[in-house]
C-alpha cells in the first residue's frame, strides 16, 4: 500500500508568554492508504498537534508533511484549504456542525465547496451517505434537533461526502456515552472496510483504542511506538525553555 | 465557486443566521429601515419642491438661463439677495448682439430682455382728488360744478373741525393744531369762496398747501417693476395670464400690474380690510376669535372718511338715503351712518361685506390705479436723480398657479423704453431734444446730470426733487393735467422691436426649448457669448434667483448632513454589532476554514448576509417612504398659505411624487454604507485560523 501521510521530523513548538511549549519534538511517522489508525498517548502528549499537522489546519515548526505525495510547506493558504477540501475530511470532538443548516445542507456543505457537480449528482451523493451513517429519516432536522450520537454520524456523513484519501478526527467519541462512540467507531470501521478510507483518530478510550488496526503511542511530543514494531523512543523529557 | 448553488447556500447561510442573531438583525434592519426611508422620502420631497420651485421661478421671472453683465459687482438675485435695491449686476448696454448670438444656440427658444427696478407710485389723498377736480372746474369756468365742490370742501372742512378738536384734547403738538384750525375756520368763512372767485389760483393752491395735508396721509406705494419686451414675455412666459384689461399692445409703453400688488397695494383701504376678514372668515377663523381680525374691526369705522371725502355730493345724498334704510336707528348725517355700516362683528358681517360692495364700492375709487389709468413712476436713476415718468396701466396680470404667492406676484411689468427712461437711458428723441436745449441755452459742454435736469426738472411737465429726503416722502404737487398731455405725446410715438432690441437692458432670460438639457444649453451659450466676445455672463435660474434658489441648496445640504450623521451611526452600530456576530461564530467560520472554505467565501460570506439584509429592510424601508409620499402626494402637502412655500411648492398644494430614482438612490446608498461598516468584521473573519475548530471544548 502506498504512504499517504509522511511526518518527517517534525517539531512543533508553541510560544507561551516567554516560555516556549514544545508539542512535539521530533516526530518521523508513515501512514499507508487504508489504514484504520489510532493515535494515544496521554493528555498533553501531543495528539491534537500532530492531527493538525497532518490536517494542514497548522504548520511544523521543523520538519516536513507530507500529505497524498503533496509537501504541505511549499503551499499558501488557498493550497492548503484546497488540500483539505479535496484530500481530507475531519470530525471534531465537538461536532461542528453548521448550526443554521440542517443535515442535508451540512453534509452537501463541502460539495458546494468543491462546485462542478450538477445538483441531482450531488443529491444522490448526499443522500447515499445520509443513508449509509443511519440518518435518512432526519434528513431535514437541524443539528439542535438531534443526538450527539447522530451528530457525530452528520459529520462523519460531512466528512466522507467527497471521497476524501483520508479521514483524521481528534477524539471523535469523547463527547459521547460508551456505547454511542463504540457505535461510531464501529460505523467508521465499516466505512474504511468499504471505500478503503484511511482513518486517524486520536483517542484516551482503550476500548476505542481496540477497533484500530494500528495504534500509534505518544508521550511528551514523542512516538514511544509506532505500531509497526518494536517501541523505539528514548525517556521522555520534559518540556525544557526556549 | 461560482453558480447558482453556491449562491443559494449563501441566501440560506445569510438568511438563517439573520435569523438565528434576532437582536442583531432587528437593530440593524431598523437602522437600515429608516436610513432608506430618510433618503427616500427626504429626497423625493426635495426633488419635488426643487423641480416645482424651477416651475415657479422659470415660468414666472427668470427663464432657464439669466444672462447679465460679466463685471457685474453683485450676483444676480432676481428674487432679491437680502439687500433690496443696492445689488449692482452691472449692465448689457447694448442687447441686440447678445439676443443674436444666444438665439442662434440650438435649444434657445427665446431671449427677453429685462432690468428690474423700484419705484414709488404716489397715492393721492382724496382730499386731492377734490381739489384737482375743483381747479378743472375753475379753468372750465363750471360754476354749478364749482358750488358743488365748494358745498363738499366745506363739509370735509367741517368735518375736519371736529376731528381737529378732538386732537386738541390729546396732543401736546399745540403750535401744529391751532395752525390748522386757523386754516380750516378760513376755508370754512364766506370770504374764502369770494376769494376763490378772483384768484382761483392763490386759493387752490392754499388748499393744496394747507388743507389737503390735514387729512389723513397721503400714502407712498413702492412697486418693483420688471422692464422687458412685453410681446415676448407674455408670449414666452407660459404661466402669464391677464386677468384684468389687456396687454399692452405691440409697440406701445405701458405697464401690467401684477393681481398680488393690485389687490394688496392698490385696493381701497377699506375694501382691503373688509377683504381680509372676509377670506379669513371662508377659512373659519371668527372676529371675536381672532386679535388681528378684532383689530382690523376695530380700526374700520375711523376709515370712514376714505369713504366720504370720495363721494360726488349727489352720490353721497343718495348713499346717505341707503344707509339711513338700514340703520335706522343711527342718529346724525353721513359721516355717522359710514362709521355705524363699518362696525363689523360676526353676526352682521357678511350681510355689511355685500352691501359695501353692492352700495358703496360703485361710487369710491375701488383701486388707485386701474387699467387705463395713468400712473406717475418715480425712481431713482442710474444717477442718482429722482425721474418721474407716466405710463399707462393696461391690464392686471398673474401667473397660473402662483395665484397666492406674493412673491411671484412681486414684479409688475413695464414696456423696456419706459424701463430705460426711468433707468436713465435717453433714447435718441431726448437725445436729440437735449441737443436742442444745449443750443438754444448756449452751454457747451452740458452734464448728464444738469442735462437730466433741464429736460424733465426745469420743464413744467413734472416736478423733480434732487434732494433724496424730499425724494420718497412727499408727494404733493404732482399735475396730473400734465402728465396725460406728456402720456399722449409719447403714445403718439411707437416703437418697433428694433427699438426694443437696439439698447440697454440689466439682464436677459433665455427660454429652453427643452429644459433637461440646461447644462448643456448653458456651455453652449457661454461659447457663443466668448465667440461674439461680448462681456456678459450666463447662469442657471437656480444661481440667478438669489437667496430662494440657494434657499433649496441650503436644505439639500442640511438633509445630507442629517443623511450624514445616521449613516455614520449606524455605520458604527452595525461595525460593532457584525463584531461582537464575528465572535459569536468563531468557531463555525474555524469549522467551515477546517473543510474547506477559503479566506474569500468567508468574506463573501459576511458581505452578502449584510447586503441580504440591507437589500431587505432598505427595500421595506424605502417602499414605505414612497408609499408616504405616494399618500402625501394624493392629499397634497399644504402650503399653509405661508407666501415662501407657496412660491416653493408652485402653488397653494405640494403634490410629491416618489419613483425608482429616489428609491434606488436610497437602497443603494444603504448598501453600500453597510458594506461599508461590514467589510472590517468581515476581514477580521478571513484571519480565524482553522485551527479553531479542533481547539473547541465543551
Ligand atoms: N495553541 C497552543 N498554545 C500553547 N500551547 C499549546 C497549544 N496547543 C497545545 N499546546 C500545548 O502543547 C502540548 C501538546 O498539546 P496537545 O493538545 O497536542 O496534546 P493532546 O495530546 O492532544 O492532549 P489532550 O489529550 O489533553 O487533548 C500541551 O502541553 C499543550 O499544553
Ligand atoms: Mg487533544
Amino acid at each position: 500500500m502506498p504512504a499517504v501521510v509522511e511526518v518527517r521530523g517534525v517539531e512543533k513548538d508553541y510560544p507561551l508568554g516567554k516560555l516556549t511549549v514544545r508539542a512535539l519534538r521530533g516526530v518521523d511517522l508513515t501512514i499507508d492508504a487504508g489504514e484504520f489508525v489510532s493515535i494515544a498517548g496521554p493528555s498533553g502528549s501531543g495528539k491534537t498537534t500532530l492531527l493538525n499537522l497532518i490536517g494542514c489546519v497548522d504548520v511544523p515548526t521543523q520538519g516536513s508533511v507530507s500529505v497524498d505525495g503533496q509537501a504541505t510547506s511549499s503551499l499558501d493558504d488557498n493550497g492548503l484549504t484546497n488540500l483539505r477540501l479535496h484530500k481530507l475530511g475531519f470530525i471534531f470532538q465537538t461536532f461542528n456542525l453548521i448550526g443554521v443548516l440542517d443535515v442535508f445542507q451540512n453534509v452537501e456543505f463541502p460539495l458546494l465547496l468543491q462546485g462542478g457537480m450538477d445538483k441531482a449528482a450531488r443529491r444522490a451523493r448526499v443522500e447515499a451517505i445520509v443513508d449509509a451513517v443511519g440518518l435518512t429519516p432526519q434528513l431535514r432536522q437541524r443539528p439542535n434537533e438531534l443526538s450527539g450520537g447522530q451528530r457525530q454520524r452528520v459529520a462523519i456523513a460531512r466528512a466522507l461526502v467527497t471521497g476524501p484519501r483520508i479521514v483524521l478526527a481528534d477524539e471523535p467519541t469523547a463527547n459521547l456515552d460508551s456505547q454511542t462512540g463504540a457505535n461510531i467507531i464501529d460505523l467508521m470501521k465499516e466505512l474504511n472496510a468499504k471505500d478503503g478510507t484511511t482513518f486517524i483518530f486520536s483517542t484516551h478510550d482503550a476500548e476505542v483504542m481496540r477497533h484500530a488496526n494500528r495504534v500509534i503511542r505518544l508521550a511528551d511530543g514523542l512516538i514511544v511506538d509506532d505500531g509497526r514494531g518494536a517501541p523505539r523512543a528514548e525517556v521522555p523529557a520534559p518540556a525544557s525553555p526556549a | 465557486m461560482g453558480g447558482v448553488a453556491q449562491l443559494r447556500l449563501m441566501v440560506v447561510l445569510g438568511l438563517r443566521s439573520l435569523w438565528t442573531h434576532k437582536v442583531k438583525t432587528l437593530t440593524v434592519g431598523s437602522l437600515l429601515f429608516f436610513g432608506t426611508f430618510l433618503v427616500v422620502v427626504g429626497t423625493a420631497l426635495l426633488d419635488s419642491i426643487e423641480s416645482s420651485m424651477a416651475r415657479s421661478i422659470t415660468a414666472s421671472l427668470a427663464g432657464h438661463i439669466q444672462l447679465y453683465d460679466a463685471d457685474a459687482k453683485d450676483p444676480l438675485a432676481l428674487f432679491g439677495s437680502g439687500f433690496m435695491g443696492s445689488d449692482d449686476i452691472g449692465e448689457i448696454p447694448d442687447f441686440a448682439p447678445v439676443k443674436a448670438a444666444v438665439s442662434a444656440v440650438p435649444n434657445v427658444a427665446a431671449v427677453v430682455p429685462m432690468g428690474i427696478g423700484m419705484a414709488t407710485i404716489s397715492t393721492p389723498v382724496e382730499l386731492d382728488q377734490v381739489f384737482l377736480s375743483l381747479r378743472e372746474a375753475v379753468r372750465d369756468k363750471d360754476q354749478a360744478r364749482i358750488d358743488a365742490l365748494a358745498k363738499r370742501t366745506r363739509a370735509i372742512a367741517t368735518d375736519l373741525v371736529t376731528e381737529y378738536a378732538n386732537r386738541a384734547k390729546i396732543s401736546t403738538d399745540t403750535e401744529r393744531i391751532a395752525k390748522a384750525q386757523a386754516d380750516l375756520a378760513r376755508v370754512l368763512s364766506d370770504a374764502f369762496w369770494k376769494e376763490l372767485e378772483d384768484s382761483p389760483e392763490l386759493s387752490i393752491q392754499f388748499l393744496d398747501s394747507h388743507i389737503a395735508p390735514l387729512a389723513s396721509d397721503g400714502r407712498l406705494v413702492y412697486l418693483r417693476y420688471l422692464g422687458t419686451d412685453l410681446d415676448a414675455f407674455t408670449r414666452d412666459f407660459d404661466r402669464f395670464q391677464i386677468v384684468e384689461g389687456e396687454e399692452v399692445p405691440s409697440g406701445h409703453r405701458g405697464m401690467l400690474l401684477s393681481k398680488t400688488f393690485y389687490e394688496k397695494q392698490l385696493k381701497h383701504a377699506v375694501a382691503r380690510s373688509l377683504d381680509r376678514i372676509r377670506d379669513k372668515r371662508v377659512q373659519g377663523t371668527t372676529i371675536a376669535g381672532d386679535a388681528l381680525l378684532r383689530t382690523i374691526a376695530r380700526e374700520l369705522p375711523k376709515q370712514y372718511q376714505r369713504i366720504t371725502y370720495q363721494l360726488d355730493p349727489a352720490d353721497a345724498g343718495t348713499l346717505e338715503g341707503q344707509l339711513r334704510e338700514l340703520l335706522p336707528q343711527v342718529e346724525g348725517g353721513l359721516p355717522e351712518l359710514v362709521q355705524a355700516f363699518l362696525a363689523v362683528d360676526d353676526a352682521n358681517f357678511d350681510a355689511r361685506y355685500a352691501a359695501f360692495y353692492e352700495l358703496i364700492a360703485p361710487h369710491i375709487k375701488l383701486y388707485e390705479a386701474r387699467p387705463g389709468d395713468v400712473i406717475t413712476l418715480r425712481a431713482f436713476t442710474k444717477g442718482g436723480y429722482l425721474k418721474s415718468v407716466n405710463v399707462r396701466v393696461f391690464g392686471v396680470f398673474r401667473f397660473s398657479g402662483l395665484e397666492t404667492s406674493d412673491m411671484a406676484g412681486a414684479q409688475n411689468l413695464v414696456d423696456m423704453m419706459t424701463f430705460r427712461e426711468l433707468y436713465g437711458q435717453m433714447t435718441p428723441d431726448k437725445r436729440a431734444e437735449l441737443a436742442d436745449i444745449k443750443a438754444k441755452v448756449g452751454i457747451e459742454d452740458i452734464d448728464r446730470a444738469s442735462a437730466e435736469d433741464a429736460l424733465f426738472g426745469g420743464g413744467a411737465l413734472v416736478e423733480e426733487h434732487q434732494d433724496d429726503e424730499a425724494g420718497f416722502d412727499e408727494f404733493r404737487g404732482v399735475d396730473l393735467a400734465g402728465q396725460v398731455e406728456r402720456l399722449r405725446e409719447e403714445a403718439a410715438a411707437p416703437f418697433d422691436q428694433t427699438a426694443v432690441d437696439n439698447g440697454l437692458a440689466l439682464n436677459a432670460a433665455v427660454l429652453l426649448k427643452d429644459p433637461e438639457r440646461l447644462d448643456e444649453s448653458l456651455a453652449a451659450i457661454r461659447e457663443a457669448l466668448d465667440a461674439a466676445h461680448l462681456r456678459v455672463q450666463a447662469t442657471d435660474w437656480q444661481s440667478a434667483s438669489g437667496m430662494v434658489g440657494q434657499f433649496i441648496t441650503v436644505v439639500r445640504l442640511v438633509l445630507y448632513i442629517a443623511i450624514f450623521i445616521i449613516f455614520l451611526v449606524a455605520l458604527v452600530i452595525i461595525n460593532n454589532s457584525m463584531i461582537i456576530a464575528t465572535m459569536e461564530r468563531v468557531a463555525e467560520i474555524g469549522t467551515m476554514r477546517a473543510i474547506g472554505a477559503r479566506r474569500r467565501f468567508v468574506l463573501v460570506m459576511f458581505l452578502f448576509e449584510t447586503g441580504v439584509l440591507a437589500l431587505l429592510s432598505g427595500g421595506l424601508g424605502g417602499a414605505a417612504g414612497i408609499a408616504l409620499i405616494t399618500a402625501l402626494g394624493h392629499s397634497g402637502i399644504s402650503a399653509g398659505g405661508v407666501d415662501i412655500m407657496v412660491f416653493l411648492f408652485s402653488g397653494p398644494f405640494l403634490y410629491p411624487s416618489a419613483g425608482i430614482d429616489q428609491l434606488l438612490l436610497g437602497v443603494t446608498a444603504i448598501i453600500v454604507a453597510s458594506l461599508a461598516s461590514t467589510l472590517y468584521p468581515a476581514l477580521i473573519a478571513t484571519r480565524i485560523q482553522p485551527v479553531v475548530a479542533m481547539q473547541q471544548k465543551e
